[in-house]
């Protein structure tokens, strides 16, 4: 308990309150909210990649007993709403026109523009009859060519996908000085190409998309429960934006939610849908998403092709980076999609390695796909594949060790702090030490017997690492809010958003460690309008950096009001009073109040001086954060692959993490390991695949590979804690999105250098044992 | 409509069911037991697995009338009271799961498969959870949490 208070909470592994509620079977998801008298809508989706709607007829539909509702694009049309806006940060072309934003609407209105999108609302007494009056809907469509690959879609005679799109560009972006990248390359012994592509995938949360609509007639009030992770901001969006009712009329709330990555950050058409019907209907409407059309329209990310070019010396001294993508950005902006492939993808080209000069451009088109939006990492995971994949390719073609090249050129810690070439503040780290741990960490000195071991087999053993920068993101600001209830609770109200990275634990841990008050007496809420004013919801490992950051700020303020009150009974200056270990005193003397004296005396202003109103500790504060931090570390990884099959084991994986201050090193962990988990998806196994006309052709898990337990090896995380970082409160510098950083490129490596000795050296994602064996046969084939 | 009668968690019930009901759905629409989830519509995720008649089942691959005269458990009757499962609490001590969405399925499967085989390895478990697909926790917790609660089981 001492070193509990003594650290404020920071360092326990305190186990998870939620847990009990999870475990039992009561927890509280999308699925699990019904209304009296709910109706039910699900959505009529396009099966056409790019088609004319010539017309719709809904009369059979509409006729069919039970339904209630049934909207079209023509309808949307005449409702007067707005498109759902984009809110991407760069939105404006080199040349500085402005970026291509096509009409989001919730509805398809005239066009359909990639499989999936919706194209009618049907709204009935239950799910059975929606299916079967969705099945008596007869759309004429009129095909046109489509297109789903970004680099035919940037071809010249390409289908064009929207008339204020020329050539189907939405955006193109640069970072960087190009005349120092290339005076780098001019000056260097060496330039080594690598194209490479970062597959599409999907957050495929566990839990599918899901809303339930409510209003009120009499007061003319929306309720929206929505599996979202990003309450606040989706509100302002929908209600202001879009359904222009008024975000005050709009009370929007996530109840548990099961899993998010950023596949549910965005504003999606269908709850806008239902809180239409509702309006219509004066009644409730629920709507769930199954799981194949959770494929068709959840949005997708990654998606990149990208060419990588790295200059470096004889002597393997790295000189200059030049990365060129085009990112696929579907058939709309998506909330911030565009944002992925140009400036998330660029802020941490090059990562924590010393370069002269890094350029870096991209461009964006449409194309007849469903849209991109944030997916785990959104543009950190592309950067990140791209140096470390450049640097172990530039290695085998050159003849150098991979490791030794990394250990070279790293950014030593006496160059800290400073600005990298692609403007991102790096305050502090100790990359060459983190590296030198995770190889020591890796178990190398076992490493000889058990390439021997698989070569007895007939196996190929290979060793990769990575190391990666990143950086935090997301929305800037967070509320944290205190209440003490009469009850004896302490109500934590924080605007980040948990799908089940624990903040109902570190939150409430934090505050309970600061304040000295037990956690058993601290009911948390979140993402919901009404229990805080602002809130920015769940994205770029902001829970603790930012949320946490507030929930401190706020206890401290709270320990001031504190202070005062306890001056006030014993009559000194608040000045002279401290708080330690959940009390009050007043050294040299014989004061003591514990904060629970406090807190019970603060609504009577008989205990309270002059300037201070009842209620004073009830405290809601707003942290804002100034400048994104810097998560880094190192990923090792081994693999067996079976050469005869082209099936890859992944057999040992290593990391050391800079998180900066651990809080609760059980979730840090919790956190990585399930991003090594999906990094190791999009390494081994998950792809979003397109056929040529359009048809999604990975639509179900069945056709969509996802990890399980025994394709996920042992992974052992370690921590360098001796860099907090001073751009927050707490310290850290964001854990959540660092796993699937680090693992697609540490897993390629790894298994390009177990093919080496056949002279493969690279494999696009995902690895999938066809194309390894394709890979090692063509290499032998062409010797 | 036909109706059957199951004992659910020790409690007989009799209800009428549609010919196209599954299982999951009656759990879930009807019993009123949300704990057991739907992830998918293609039985791979295993977040709806109950038992039947002691066996797991993927309860969306079940119609409700093939249940008829069955003893099926769901998470809801696991705990004794406000004691929770050795199992459930392996998964509580070594955060074995994040947003908790797989939990229940992978909870009842866990039971299952320690009580075929009180002595099960590290393989066997990676195995025998094949068929629950966890997207949050990367299994190791999960790995490390069933060994822990097959100790505990095994008393
Ligand atoms: S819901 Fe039954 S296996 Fe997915
Ligand atoms: S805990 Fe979220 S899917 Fe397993």
């Amino acid at each position: 308990m001492a070193t509990y208070v003594a650290r404020n909470g920071i360092g326990e592994n305190q186990r998870r309150v939620e847990d009990v509620r999870f475990l039992t079977g009561h927890g509280k998801y999308i699925d699990d909210v019904n209304i009296e008298n709910q109706a039910y809508a699900m959505v009529l989706r396009s099966p056409e990649a790019h088609a004319d709607i010539k017309s719709i007829d809904v009369s059979e539909a509409a006729a069919l007993d039970g339904v209630l509702l049934i909207v079209t694009g023509d309808d949307w049309k005449s409702t007067g709403y707005d498109p759902i806006p984009t809110k991407s940060a760069v939105r404006t072309f080199i040349d500085g026109s402005d970026m291509k934003v096509p009409p989001h609407h919730a509805l398809a209105i005239d066009r359909v523009r990639y499989v999936g999108q919706p194209v009618a609302l049907v709204v009935a007494e239950t799910q059975d009859i929606c299916r079967d009056a969705m099945e008596l809907i007869e759309v004429d469509y009129e095909s046109l060519p489509s297109v789903t690959h970004q680099s035919e879609a940037i071809k010249e005679g390409a289908p064009q996908i929207w008339d204020i799109a020329p050539g189907n560009v939405c955006l193109d972006f640069e970072l960087g000085d190009e005349e120092v990248q290339k005076k780098a390359f001019a000056d260097a012994d060496h330039v080594i190409t690598l194209n490479m592509v970062n597959n599409r995938v999907t957050a495929t949360p566990m839990e599918p998309r899901g809303a339930v609509a409510d209003f009120d007639p009499e007061t003319g009030k929306f309720t929206l429960w929505n599996s979202s992770q990003n309450i606040h901001a989706n509100r302002d969006t929908i209600a202001d934006v879009v359904l222009k009712i008024g975000k005050e009329n709009l009370h929007h709330i996530a109840p548990d939610v099961g899993g998010g990555f950023g596949g549910k950050n965005g504003v999606y058409p269908e709850p806008i849908l239902i809180l239409h019907a509702a309006k219509e209907l004066k009644r409730a409407v629920k709507w769930i998403n199954d799981r194949s059309e959770s494929f068709l329209s959840d949005t997708h990310g990654r998606d990149q092709v990208s060419k990588v070019q790295i200059a470096l010396d004889n002597d393997g001294t790295f000189r200059g980076l030049r990365t060129e993508s085009v990112g696929n950005l579907g058939a709309f902006c998506g909330t911030v999609g565009s944002f992925t492939p140009t400036g998330g993808s660029s802020r941490t080209q090059g990562g924590p390695f010393k370069f002269d000069g890094i350029y870096y451009t991209a461009i964006a088109p449409f194309t007849n796909t469903c849209p991109l939006d944030p997916y785990r990492g959104a543009g950190r995971p592309e950067g990140s594949y791209h140096i470390d994949r450049i640097i172990d390719y530039a290695a085998a073609q050159l003849g150098m060790d991979p490791i030794e090249l990394r250990r070279k050129n790293l950014i030593p810690p006496e160059a800290l702090p400073m600005k990298s070439p692609m403007g991102l503040d790096i305050d502090c780290g100790n990359f060459p030490e983190v590296f030198e741990e995770t190889i020591r960490i890796s178990d190398r000195e076992g490493y000889a017997k058990r390439v021997e071991a698989s070569e007895a087999k007939g196996m190929k053993r290979g060793f990769g690492v990575c190391m990666y920068l990143e950086c935090t993101g997301g929305g800037p600001k967070e509320e944290a809010k205190v209440t003490f209830l009469d009850n004896g609770k302490v109500e934590l109200s924080v605007g980040t958003a948990s799908t089940g990275m624990g903040h109902e634990t570190v939150h409430a841990q934090l505050l309970a460690g600061h304040l000295g008050l037990a956690m058993e007496d601290i009911v948390f809420r979140q993402s919901d309008t009404d229990a805080t004013e602002i809130g920015g919801g769940h994205g770029g490992s902001r829970g603790l950096e930012v949320g946490g950051s507030a929930v401190t700020q706020t206890s401290r303020q709270i320990i001031e009001v504190g202070k005062k009150i306890a001056a006030h009974r014993f009559d000194v200056d608040a000045d002279k009073v401290e708080f330690e270990d959940g009390r009050f005193h007043v050294p040299g003397t014989n004061h003591t109040m514990t904060i629970r004296d406090a807190i019970d005396s603060q609504n009577d202003p008989d205990n309270l001086p002059d300037d201070l109103e009842p209620g004073c500790m009830n405290i809601s504060s707003v942290f804002e954060r100034g400048i994104i931090s810097i998560p880094n570390g190192g990923h090792a990884c081994e693999v067996e692959v079976d050469p005869e099959t082209g099936t890859i084991k992944v057999d040992g994986y290593w990391v050391v993490d800079d998180f900066g201050t651990i809080v609760n090193e059980m979730l840090a962990s919790g956190q990585v390991m399930g991003g090594i988990a999906q990094g190791l998806g999009q390494a081994l196994m998950e792809d979003i695949y397109y056929d040529e006309s359009g048809q999604l052709v990975t639509g179900s898990l069945m056709d969509y590979a996802l990890p399980r337990a025994d394709d996920m090896p042992r992974m052992v995380i370690a921590y360098y804690e001796d860099a907090p970082t001073e751009k927050n409160l707490l310290g850290v510098k964001g854990a959540g999105e660092a796993g699937c950083v680090g693992a697609p490129p540490a897993i390629v490596n790894a298994v390009c250098d177990a093919l080496k000795e056949y002279g493969v050296h690279h494999i696009d994602m995902p690895l999938t044992p066809e194309k390894v064996w394709k890979a090692i046969r063509d290499a032998k084939a062409t010797g | 409509m036909p109706a059957i009668t199951v004992r659910v968690n020790g409690l007989e019930v009799t209800k009428e069911v549609g010919a196209r009901t599954l299982l999951s759905t009656f759990i879930r629409e009807q019993l009123k037991l949300t704990g057991t989830h739907v992830g998918c519509d293609t039985s791979q995720c295993g977040a709806c697995v109950v038992t039947l008649d002691g066996k797991t089942v993927k309860s969306c691959a079940v119609f409700a009338w093939e249940a008829d005269g069955a003893d099926i458990g769901t998470i809801e009757g696991l705990a004794d009271g406000d004691k929770m499962h050795p199992m459930q609490e392996a998964f509580r001590e070594h955060h074995g799961l994040q947003c908790g969405f797989c939990t229940p399925g992978m909870v009842m499967t866990a039971v299952s498969l320690v009580e075929n085989n009180p002595d099960i390895d590290e393989d066997g478990i990676r195995h025998g959870l094949e068929g629950n697909i966890c997207r949050c926790t990367g299994y190791q917790n999960i790995i490390d949490a069933v060994k822990t609660g097959a100790k505990a089981m095994r008393g």
